[in-house]
């Protein structure tokens, strides 16, 4: 599956673009500031439907432009698809697939699958669990709809909870927050369930490509600590894991109404990655770090790949810089495979050759 | 900007759900260009709605008298209930001509994002009827949303301790469609929800 086309108009600073990349790979090259990652942020906002950058939607309109409109025309086993997304100013977002709105936004993450090798990567690993979570969760989505389904009905069914906590507290009616216990935990269980299956999957791939990044010895492995769930596998019985978190919501309902929100959960899991015994958080080199960060990223164009049977659309922000020699080349053996999009801001750091787009000032040429 | 009479409906128009500036102007210029009487017309029909809708005493649908048709109709089933979110949801289920029973609209469905707990919905008058009309069987059609499948799930609760059949319609695949084209989620839902034939 690759980008057949992009247009965009008033997205950052771009007032109005068009492109029609390679199937190959494409290197966009300009100085700092031209607007390189723009173009793979918008890329990427077609498939996850947020920026990569964490920036509030808004701000993706450029100052001069009432919104932000985004096209993407995509080349998939199942045909050519669109994928048009605009992005108002004031007001709601529209996003349109072949023309109907999708059913729900995960949609996209599956029809359309990115994965994105940002500067910033290294906080998966030195940050806090959100990220981790946030990973694993979006690559789930990205292998398979229907977990993505059930992940945003988890999340919604959270934020009501939590609204109900945060209103009324002590004087929460009682029958009420019974109903939405018995709604987070049937999907809170299939979440716990969708990452562990993941991590499962991705153990073989994830040591093979710390092998590949890193000449150091270590093992990468993973653990999954979890206050309700200690001792499940994704084998376990999607009822048994309903009732373990609805019994942890009993346990901790008192506290959730004097802290006016939901204090257990998969929301609250913490997905850890493991060099042998030590975690990669606190307890492992910057370079060991930098090692993992990428190896995560290549496991899930793996899984990615092998569960499409095509490879999904690699985005590459300015990583070479930040690379070594060694590592450069495990990210290396992802070029011939599918559509890549590299972006640097000296062309002599990509080590490899491919359609060259020099990027200034908000054309790209 | 146009002269204020006309602008002046532009405005009015615009607030309207669905329609837009562009459509706003359209509907404007296409109302200046009618007859008078035309024109009466559509804004009598508007001031008539307003004055004679009201909802029905017993069971909040749309109506001009004091019940409404359903409710007004002996041949209805008085046993057998379907409560539903909005008056709308009504006109659709007797479409389909499946339904002799009475209807019950909540009035929206359970969301504390937006404020709305049992109490902002027409729960307690629900009870109130089950009893009073000797109900024996309740259907809940709430939309297949999260929200909508919690407000199920209460009434539900609050229903079943008094020895009520409730049940659920029925969620799955769209008849005369392939398979292939239903969504994942739905194909989830069919499944799990499937009959033994």
């Amino acid at each position: 599956m690759h980008l057949a086309w992009l247009r965009l108009s008033g997205f950052r600073n771009y007032d109005s673009l068009e492109i029609e990349p390679d199937i190959g790979v494409n290197i966009l090259v300009g100085p700092n500031g031209a607007g390189k990652t723009n173009i793979l942020e918008a890329i990427a906002y077609g498939s996850k439907l947020r920026s990569f950058r964490s920036s509030p939607d808004e701000s993706l309109v450029s100052t001069n432009a009432e919104a932000a409109v985004l096209r993407l025309g995509i080349e998939r086993a199942a045909g050519e698809g669109r994928i048009e997304i605009e992005l108002p100013r004031n007001g709601r977002r529209r996003v349109l697939f072949n023309g109907k709105r999708p059913q729900r936004s995960s949609v996209l993450a599956a029809e359309f699958p990115v994965v994105a090798f940002l500067p910033d990567d290294l906080g998966i690993v030195k940050g806090g669990p959100a990220g981790r979570r946030e990973l694993l969760d979006e690559l789930a989505s990205q292998l398979t709809p229907t977990t993505g389904a059930d992940i945003d009905q988890f999340k919604k069914v959270l934020r009501q909870r939590n609204s109900l906590l945060k209103q009324a507290g002590r004087s929460v009616d009682v029958m009420t927050l019974d109903v939405w216990d018995e709604r987070l935990a049937t999907f809170g269980a299939r979440v716990l369930l969708h990452r562990l299956t993941l991590l499962t999957a991705m153990a073989p791939v994830l040591r093979e490509s710390y092998a590949t990044v890193s000449s150091a010895n270590g093992v990468l492995g993973w653990r999954y600590d979890s206050s309700w769930a200690a001792g499940c596998t994704p084998n376990t019985p999607q009822s048994e894991a309903e009732s373990l978190l609805r019994e942890a919501l009993l346990r901790r309902r008192e506290r959730d109404m004097d802290m006016r929100s939901t204090s257990v959960g998969p929301h609250r899991d913490e997905p850890t990655f493991l060099l042998d015994d030590r975690l990669t958080r606190n307890q492992a080199s910057q370079g060991e770090q930098r090692s993992v960060a990428l190896s995560m990223r290549l496991a899930a164009y793996y899984l990615l790949e092998e569960r499409h049977g095509r490879p999904p659309v690699l985005l590459l922000d300015d990583v070479f810089s930040e690379l070594d020699i060694e590592r450069a080349d495990g990210v290396m053996a992802l070029m011939p495979r599918g559509q890549v999009f590299v972006s640097s801001a000296r062309e002599d750091e990509v080590p490899v050759g491919g359609r060259r787009w020099s990027v200034s000032g908000g054309t790209v040429t | 900007m146009f002269e204020p009479p006309v602008q002046r409906l532009i405005d009015e128009f615009a607030r309207l759900p669905g329609i837009g500036r562009k459509s706003a102007q359209r509907l404007t210029f296409h109302i200046l260009n009618i007859e008078d009487v035309d024109a009466s017309r559509l804004s009598d029909a508007i001031l008539d709605m307003k004055k004679k809708i009201r909802l029905c005493a017993q069971c909040f649908n749309l109506t001009a008298e004091e019940l409404c048709s359903v409710c007004a109709d002996l041949r209805r089933d008085p046993t057998v209930l379907c409560v539903v979110e909005r008056a709308q949801d009504i006109a659709v289920i007797e479409g389909t001509n499946q339904f002799r029973g009475r209807y019950h609209v909540l009035g929206g469905s359970i969301s504390p994002i937006e404020g709305i707990g049992p109490d902002e919905l027409r729960i307690r008058e629900l009870l109130g009827r089950l009893d009073h009309e000797g109900v024996t069987e309740v259907i809940v059609a709430t939309n297949p949303t999260v929200e909508g499948d919690m407000t199920a799930m209460y009434i539900a609760r609050a229903i079943k301790p008094l020895g009520i059949t409730v049940s659920r319609l029925a969620s799955g695949l769209p008849v005369g469609g392939d398979l292939d084209y239903a969504d994942e989620v739905t194909l989830g839902r069919a499944l799990s929800g499937r009959q033994e034939m």
